[in-house]
């Protein structure tokens, strides 16, 4: 049993300094390792001021290896980190690319990204989705960060913008067969930049639930969770949001001439 | 208009695209296009306007922001 002085937990955040003072009271001077002999009696309560001579070895053991955690076992850490986040930085550059739309920035999200991920990593439950830890955390930086910044020209005006961005995409889906297999095909013979371009002008919380969706693949829970949003959100943002990329490419098509059915198009009669 | 199962196929086809479905509901869906050139269309227009957003998505870290990270991973630890 510790004593009453004798600290029954250490709190991890104990200093080197700390545990030295304590293990070189043990009987074994600066051996930590022998548990046995360093076993408090009891009632061999020591003075005061030899309290640490009664610490409960299990503790320090325990401390130490906190320790060691946060000294000398990081080059594990970090090497861990690097060997499972790193490989993670292409897609989350591209990610951070729809978000900030332009290199400089996107770089800086990544850069952050990465220390912000790297600083938490013992927080993170080995076994669980990484990839999706890592979005989380880019996607809360780029709100607090950068969002604030580059005020969305749509963002605020969502609902209108949909309402009339997308008046005639609805008939596209009374569209017979064959024009919509001219669809297809001119979506896909459209250059990247056309795609990239339209990507551009969606709405960032449409355009980012199509990028998590159909270039990472996240299940809609997953984007709900990166997102923080519920998952009838996530529909209804993926939902608005491949169909205004739909419109959008239909007009890009037809202003160079390749026949596109008119439902699909965002260029209403409004014009 | 007439309802040939397309009503509901249209509402799940998205979620059908993303593999959100139950196994009996994507079943259905897909029995469904099998018989109807509308829905089976739709679906391919879903399709490739995934495969064309993953194609213009691919992107590949400048060099330097990777030895940037790992420099900042560095310092970061020996700050500690």
């Amino acid at each position: 049993m510790p004593t009453a002085l004798a600290p029954t937990t250490f709190p991890g955040r104990i200093t080197v300094a700390e545990l030295e003072s304590a293990l070189m009271i043990t009987p074994e001077g600066d051996e930590p390792t022998p548990a046995t002999s360093a076993t408090p009696a009891d009632g061999a309560v020591p003075p005061a001021d030899g309290a640490a001579a009664a610490v409960d070895v299990d503790a320090v053991e325990a401390a130490l290896e906190a320790v060691e955690e946060s000294t000398g076992a990081e080059p594990d850490l970090r090497s861990l980190f690097e060997e499972q986040a790193l490989p993670y930085m292409d897609q989350l550059y591209a990610a951070a690319m729809r978000m900030t739309r332009n290199p400089a920035d996107a770089s800086d999200l990544v850069q952050e990204t990465f220390v912000k991920a790297f600083a938490a990593f013992r927080q993170f439950q080995q076994g669980t989705n990484l990839k999706a830890w890592l979005y989380r955390i880019q996607t809360n930086t780029f709100i607090n960060t950068y969002r604030k910044k580059q005020r969305d020209p749509y963002q605020g005006t969502i609902d209108e913008l949909e309402d009339w961005q997308m008046g005639g995409a609805e008939s596209a889906t009374r569209t017979s067969g064959s024009t919509r297999s001219a669809e297809a095909e001119a979506i896909d013979h459209l250059p990247d930049s056309a795609v990239k371009d339209a990507l551009q002008k969606v709405p960032e919380d449409f355009r980012m639930a199509v990028y998590f969706a159909d270039v990472e693949g996240f299940s809609y829970q997953e984007i709900a969770d990166i997102m923080k949003t519920p998952v009838g959100t996530v529909m209804s943002r993926l939902h608005r949001g491949r169909r205004l990329l739909r419109g959008l490419l239909a007009d890009y098509a037809r202003d160079r001439g390749i026949a596109v059915p008119v439902g699909t198009t965002t260029k209403g009669s409004t014009k | 208009m007439t309802d040939c199962g397309c009503t509901k196929a249209k509402a799940e086809l998205e979620e059908f695209l993303h593999d959100e479905l139950c196994r009996e509901d994507a079943a259905d869906i897909r029995e469904h296009m099998a018989t109807c050139a509308d829905c089976s269309g739709e679906h391919e227009v879903g399709l490739v306007l995934t495969e064309a957003v993953q194609r213009a998505c691919r992107e590949t870290a400048p060099e330097d922001l990777r030895s940037t990270v790992l420099a900042r991973l560095r310092a970061l630890q020996a700050s500690h």
